[in-house]
C-alpha cells in the first residue's frame, strides 16, 4: 500500500499526512511523473474526494448546453468532478470533447446550465457576476493558449497588472513579489522587454508568472502548450509542474498532447462532454487515445 | 490609487500603437485647431465690429423714448423709425450722468431727407448769374469780364449739345414726339442774336434759359440723405473711429453738415470717375480680371456710353483741351469729344491701370469731380413729424468717415448735422426759428395759423388775427426767397451755446461708459433712473440699436456657432466610430483583462481614460497649433478681399488676438466630445465578456 496520493509514495495510508505538498516523497513522485515511463497509474481525483480533507474544486452533476438557434447542443452532460488542493490535473480530449467548457465553468468565466460548481468553497452558480469577478481575481490564475499579454506593457508591468487590480500589495511589496516570480521563471533579465520582443516560450513563462502572481489556489491553463513547440511545451510544462511544487498551487490544464498529459498526476478524460474511462477510476497515459 | 496608475500607464502606451488612435487624435487636432482658430477670429471679428459701432455712433448705450412706435435703428433699417421725441435733452443728460458708469451722453436723431441739386446747366446759369450781379454792382475786373465770358460759351456749349441730342431725337422719331416749344427755345438760345444781346440784358437772358432751358438738361438728381444730427463737437470728442476726411470740423456751436465719405464717393463724385475707382479697386485688390468679369465689363461700357456728363461740363476751351489730351493719348485724328472720350474709356486688363493714372492726372483737372464741395451749401428737404416739407439750407463743411465702417453701404453712408438744423428739418422750433416768424410777421404782416382752423381762417371769411398760437411744430413757412436766403445766410454764421444745443429736442441718446464690460449694470442703473425721475426711456444695447448691422453681426457669430456646432457633431460621430473600432480590435484583451479580475467599470473607466487622454494630448497639440496660427494672424492680419469682408473686418485687415475664452472653451469641447463620444464604445467594452479571452485565433 502507498500513501493517499500516489503509488510512487513510500508512506501507507496509516502514516500520510494528508497533505499532498507535504507528502515527504513529492519529489521523487514528480521525477517520476516527469517520466511518463514511470506512470504506471494516476489516481482520478474524484475517487479520492472523499479521502481528502481539502476540495478546491467540486463540480456536481453539471450540464452545459450551448443554445445555436434552434438546435441546442450539449457541451457538458452530467459531469461530477472534484479536484484537491495542489493537484496537477490535466484535462484531456478530443476538440469539441468540452475541454475548454469545462476549464471555463471551474475558471468562472462561464456558468453551468444546470449542476452545481463550487470553488474554493464558494458555490459560482449562485455568486452575482462583481463576485465572480473578484473570485477570479484572487483564486483563480490563468494561463492561455495563445498568451494574451497586454502588447502595451512591459514584462514587469504585465506580471503586476494582476496585483494593481487587486490593490493589496504596498508598492515595495508589489515589486518585490514580481520580481522573485519573474525570477523562477526565469525572465528575470527581460522585465523592461514588451511581450513582442520575446520568444513564445518566453511569453508563456511571462503569462506563468502572471497567473501565479496573486498567489491563486487554482491556475487554469487552456492548451497552454499549443502555440509552442514541442520542447518549449516541454519546459513550460516542467515550469508548471515546479511552481505547483514550489506555490503549492493546484493546476489545472487542458490538453490534447499525450506527452503534455504524461506529466498530470491525474487526467481527467472527456469524449463527447461527458468523461470517459470506467468509473474514471484509473485513466493510465496508456489508456489515451490520440485526438480525432 | 494603483488602478489609476495602471489605467494611465495603459492610455499612454496605447496613444500611438494604434493606427485609430492616430486618426481620432488628428480628428481632436483638427478640431481643436479650427476652434481656437475660428474661435479667435470670431471674438475679434465681434470685438472689432463693436469697437467701430460703438466708436462711431452707436456708443454702448443708447437711450429713446419708451413712447417710440419702432425700435431705434441707427444705421437704418431702409426706413427711418418712427421714434417719440425727448423734449429736453438736458434733463436726460442730468439725469444720466448721475449714473456711476457713465463717461457722457451725446444727444442724438436719426432721420434721412433728399437732397436735390440742379443740373450742369442750373449750376453754370447760378454762377453766371453771380458774377453778373457783381459786375453789376460795379465790379469792372478784367478776371471777372473773363470769367463771364468763359461762363457763357460754357452755357452755349450746353445749349448745342442738347439742341444736337433734339435734333437726332427728331431723326429717330416722329414730330409729334418732340415739343415743338422745347426746340423753338433751343433755337432761340442757340442763336447768335440771343447771345449778342445777352449783355444789354443779363438778368432777363438769364431767367430764359434757367425757366425754359434748364428743364431740358438732363442731369439733375436727387439723393436720399440718412443722417444723424447731433451735438457735433461732444460728438467728435466722445467718438473715436469718427475722422473727417476731406474740408474741415463744423465750427463749433454752428450749423452745418458733414457729409459721408462713403455717400459723397457713391452718390456726390462724377460717375465715371465713380466707376472708374471701382474697377481699379477689383483689378488691384479683388485681383479680377476684366475680360472675366461681367460686372466690369458692364461698367467699361457705362463709361464709354455715359461721356454726357463730362461733356456739359466742358466749356469750349476745357473742350478743346481734352480733345487735345485725348488726340495725343490715343493718337487720334478724330476731334469728336463724345468719341475720343468713348475710345478712352473703352479699356481692357492691360492698358487700364495707365489709363486711371491718365484720367486722374490729366482730364481730371479740367472737370468737376464732385457735384458739391466742402464749403458749398446745400438744401436739405425733410418732411417734418407732421408731414409737411422742411427745408434748410446746410453748409458742407467736409466729409468725414468711421473708421472700420467706411466701406460699409449701410454704416457709412449716415451723415452727420447739428442738432440745431436737425431739429428744424424735424419740424421743432427753436427759440430763434419763432423770433424769426416774429420778425416776418411784423415785416409780411402775416399770422400763424393753428392748422385746425386753418379752412375757417382762410375761407370762412372771417379771419381773427388776434388768435395767434405759439406752436410745437412749426410746418413749411412761405417766405419770400430773398429774406429766407438771408436768414439762412444769418443761421449759417451763428453760433450756438452749448444750453441752446442741449436745451431741446432730440430722438435718442449714445451713452458712453468707462467700463464698457458693466454694461449690463449700468443698463439696470439707467432703467432705475429712468423709472424714478419719470424719464420714461427705453434702454438698448448697440447691437440692438445699431439695427441690421447689429443683426449681421448676431447672424454672423449664429453662422459661426451652428458652423461648430456641425463640426461637433461630426466630430462625434466619427470619433464614436474610430473609438468603437478600435475597441472592438482589443476584444480579447479586454476579455483578458475581465479573466484575469478586471471589473466592468475598470474597462469602462480604461476606454473612458484613454480617449479622453488622447484628447487631451492632441487637443493641446491642436490649442498649441491653433494658438501658434492666431498669433501668426494677429502679426500678418487676413485681408478683407471684399467690402462684405471689410465690413466684418471693420478695416482692410482684422489682426487676430488669441483669447483666453478660446482656449477654455476648447478644452471644454474636447474634454465633451471625447467623453461622450467614448460613452458608447466603453459601455460596449463593459460587456465583452471574459470568455473572449479564451479565444484562440490569432
Amino acid at each position: 500500500m502507498s500513501c493517499i496520493f500516489t503509488t510512487h509514495c513510500d508512506h501507507t495510508p496509516d502514516n500520510c499526512t494528508g497533505d499532498f505538498y507535504s507528502c515527504l516523497t513529492y519529489i521523487s513522485i514528480i521525477k517520476h511523473l516527469n517520466n511518463s515511463e514511470n506512470i504506471k497509474e494516476v489516481p482520478v481525483t474524484q475517487n479520492l474526494a472523499q479521502k481528502s480533507p481539502h476540495k478546491i474544486v467540486t463540480i456536481s452533476n453539471v450540464n452545459k448546453e450551448y443554445n445555436l438557434g434552434k438546435v441546442i447542443v450539449p457541451a457538458l452532460i452530467n459531469i461530477n468532478l472534484s479536484f484537491d488542493a495542489g493537484d496537477f490535473i490535466s484535462i484531456a480530449g478530443p476538440s469539441g470533447s468540452g475541454k475548454t467548457t469545462l476549464l471555463n465553468l471551474i475558471g468562472c468565466v462561464d456558468t453551468a446550465t444546470s449542476g452545481q460548481v463550487i470553488i474554493d468553497g464558494h458555490d459560482t452558480m449562485t455568486l452575482r457576476e462583481r463576485q465572480l469577478t473578484d473570485l477570479r481575481l484572487n483564486t483563480i490564475g490563468f494561463i492561455f493558449q495563445s498568451f494574451n499579454l497586454m502588447s502595451v506593457l512591459n514584462v514587469f508591468e504585465n506580471v503586476e497588472f494582476p496585483l494593481l487590480l487587486q490593490q493589496k500589495l504596498s508598492l515595495s511589496d508589489r515589486r518585490n513579489r514580481v520580481k522573485e516570480l519573474l525570477e523562477k521563471v526565469g525572465l528575470d533579465k527581460h522585465v523592461k522587454h514588451r511581450p513582442s520582443e520575446l520568444s513564445g516560450g518566453q511569453r508563456q513563462r511571462v503569462a506563468i508568472a502572471r497567473a501565479l502572481v496573486t498567489r491563486p489556489k487554482i491556475i487554469l491553463a487552456d492548451e497552454p502548450t499549443a502555440n509552442l513547440d514541442s520542447k518549449t511545451g516541454e519546459t513550460i510544462i516542467d515550469l508548471m509542474r515546479e511552481m505547483n511544487r514550489l506555490e503549492k498551487t493546484t493546476f489545472i490544464f487542458s490538453t490534447h498532447d499525450a506527452k503534455v498529459m504524461s506529466h498530470a498526476n491525474s487526467v481527467v478524460k472527456l469524449a463527447d462532454g461527458q468523461i470517459v474511462a470506467p468509473d474514471h477510476q484509473i485513466v493510465t497515459n496508456n489508456d489515451h487515445r490520440p485526438d480525432e | 490609487m494603483s488602478t489609476i496608475i495602471v489605467l494611465s500607464q495603459i492610455a499612454v502606451r496605447n496613444l500611438f500603437s494604434n493606427f485609430l488612435n492616430i486618426v481620432i487624435g488628428l480628428i481632436i487636432l483638427i478640431g481643436t485647431l479650427l476652434f481656437v482658430v475660428g474661435g479667435s477670429v470670431l471674438n475679434s471679428i465681434d470685438s472689432a465690429m463693436s469697437r467701430s459701432i460703438t466708436g462711431s455712433v452707436a456708443g454702448n448705450i443708447q437711450v429713446y423714448s419708451d413712447k417710440s412706435k419702432d425700435e431705434l435703428a441707427l444705421f437704418g433699417n431702409w426706413t427711418t423709425p418712427d421714434l417719440t421725441v425727448i423734449s429736453d435733452f438736458s434733463k436726460i443728460k442730468g439725469a444720466l450722468q448721475s449714473v456711476d458708469n457713465v463717461k457722457a451722453v451725446i444727444p442724438m436723431g436719426v432721420d434721412g431727407a433728399s437732397v436735390t441739386y440742379g443740373n450742369t446747366l442750373d449750376q453754370t446759369l447760378e454762377k453766371l448769374r453771380s458774377s453778373e450781379n457783381s459786375r453789376l454792382k460795379g465790379d469792372s475786373s478784367k478776371d471777372l469780364a473773363d470769367q463771364i465770358e468763359s461762363l457763357k460759351s460754357h452755357v452755349r456749349q450746353i445749349v448745342s449739345i442738347i439742341q444736337n441730342d433734339y435734333k437726332k431725337l427728331t431723326v429717330m422719331s416722329s414730330k409729334q414726339a418732340v415739343d415743338i416749344e422745347s426746340e423753338r427755345d433751343l433755337a432761340r438760345a442757340a442763336s447768335p442774336t440771343f447771345w449778342s444781346r445777352f449783355d444789354s440784358d443779363p438778368l432777363g437772358s438769364l431767367e430764359f434759359l434757367e425757366n425754359k432751358i434748364s428743364s431740358l438738361v438732363p442731369d439733375a438728381d436727387m439723393i436720399f440723405l440718412p443722417y444723424i444730427g447731433t451735438d457735433l463737437d461732444s460728438f467728435q470728442k466722445s467718438f473715436d473711429r469718427m475722422e473727417i476726411v476731406d474740408g474741415q470740423m463744423v465750427l463749433e456751436g454752428h450749423r452745418g453738415i458733414l457729409l459721408s465719405k462713403y455717400q459723397y464717393e457713391n452718390q456726390f463724385k462724377l460717375k465715371i470717375a465713380y466707376r472708374l475707382d471701382k474697377i481699379n479697386e477689383a483689378l488691384t485688390e479683388e485681383g479680377k480680371k476684366i475680360t472675366q468679369d461681367p460686372d466690369l465689363q458692364l461698367m467699361i461700357k457705362q463709361n464709354r456710353t455715359q461721356t454726357r456728363e463730362i461733356i456739359l461740363q466742358l466749356d469750349p476751351l476745357k473742350a478743346q483741351k481734352m480733345v487735345n489730351l485725348l488726340q495725343d493719348y490715343l493718337k487720334s485724328n478724330d476731334t469728336e469729344t463724345a468719341k475720343l472720350l468713348s475710345e478712352f474709356f473703352d479699356t481692357n486688363d492691360q492698358d487700364f491701370s495707365d489709363r486711371y493714372k491718365f484720367f486722374y492726372s490729366e482730364m481730371a483737372p479740367l472737370v468737376d469731380l464732385y457735384r458739391l464741395k466742402p464749403g458749398d451749401t446745400i438744401t436739405i428737404k425733410a418732411f417734418t413729424k407732421s408731414g409737411f416739407v422742411q427745408s434748410v439750407n446746410l453748409k458742407i463743411y467736409g466729409t468725414f468717415q468711421f473708421k472700420g465702417l467706411e466701406k460699409s453701404g449701410l454704416a457709412g453712408g449716415v451723415s452727420l448735422m447739428d442738432l440745431m438744423s436737425f431739429r428744424d428739418l424735424y419740424g421743432y422750433v427753436t427759440p430763434e426759428k419763432i423770433a424769426e416768424a416774429k420778425q416776418l410777421e411784423q415785416e409780411v404782416g402775416v399770422n400763424f395759423v393753428d392748422r385746425e382752423k386753418a379752412e375757417s381762417e382762410l375761407f370762412g371769411g372771417y379771419s381773427s388775427v388776434s388768435n395767434v398760437k405759439q406752436e410745437t411744430i412749426n410746418d413749411q413757412k412761405e417766405l419770400g426767397d430773398a429774406k429766407a436766403n438771408s436768414i439762412n445766410q444769418s443761421l449759417i454764421s451763428r453760433q450756438y451755446s452749448k444750453d441752446e444745443i442741449e436745451k431741446g429736442v432730440v430722438l435718442n441718446a449714445a451713452i458712453i461708459l468707462k467700463d464698457p464690460t458693466r454694461i449690463g449694470q449700468t443698463m439696470k442703473d439707467i432703467g432705475d433712473i429712468s423709472k424714478k425721475n419719470g424719464l420714461n426711456l427705453r434702454v438698448v444695447t448697440w447691437q440692438k440699436a445699431a439695427g441690421q448691422i447689429g443683426q449681421f453681426v448676431f447672424v454672423a457669430k449664429a453662422a459661426l456657432y451652428f458652423a461648430v456646432f456641425i463640426i461637433f457633431i461630426v466630430a462625434l460621430v466619427i470619433i464614436n466610430n474610430a473609438v468603437m473600432m478600435a475597441t472592438l480590435q482589443r476584444i480579447r484583451e479586454i476579455g483578458t483583462m475581465r479573466a484575469i479580475g478586471a471589473q466592468r467599470t475598470f474597462v469602462l473607466a480604461l476606454v473612458l481614460i484613454e480617449t479622453i487622454f488622447l484628447g487631451l494630448v492632441f487637443g493641446s497639440m491642436g490649442m498649441l497649433l491653433g494658438a501658434i496660427v492666431v498669433k501668426w494672424l494677429g502679426i500678418k492680419g487676413i485681408g478683407a478681399f471684399n467690402e462684405f469682408l471689410y465690413f466684418f473686418f471693420s478695416g482692410p485687415r482684422l489682426y487676430v488676438t488669441l483669447e483666453l475664452g478660446s482656449l477654455i472653451g476648447a478644452f471644454i469641447i474636447i474634454c465633451v466630445v471625447t467623453s461622450i463620444s467614448a460613452l458608447y464604445p466603453a459601455i460596449i467594452a463593459t460587456r465583452v465578456s471574459p470568455l473572449q479571452a479564451m479565444q484562440t485565433e490569432e
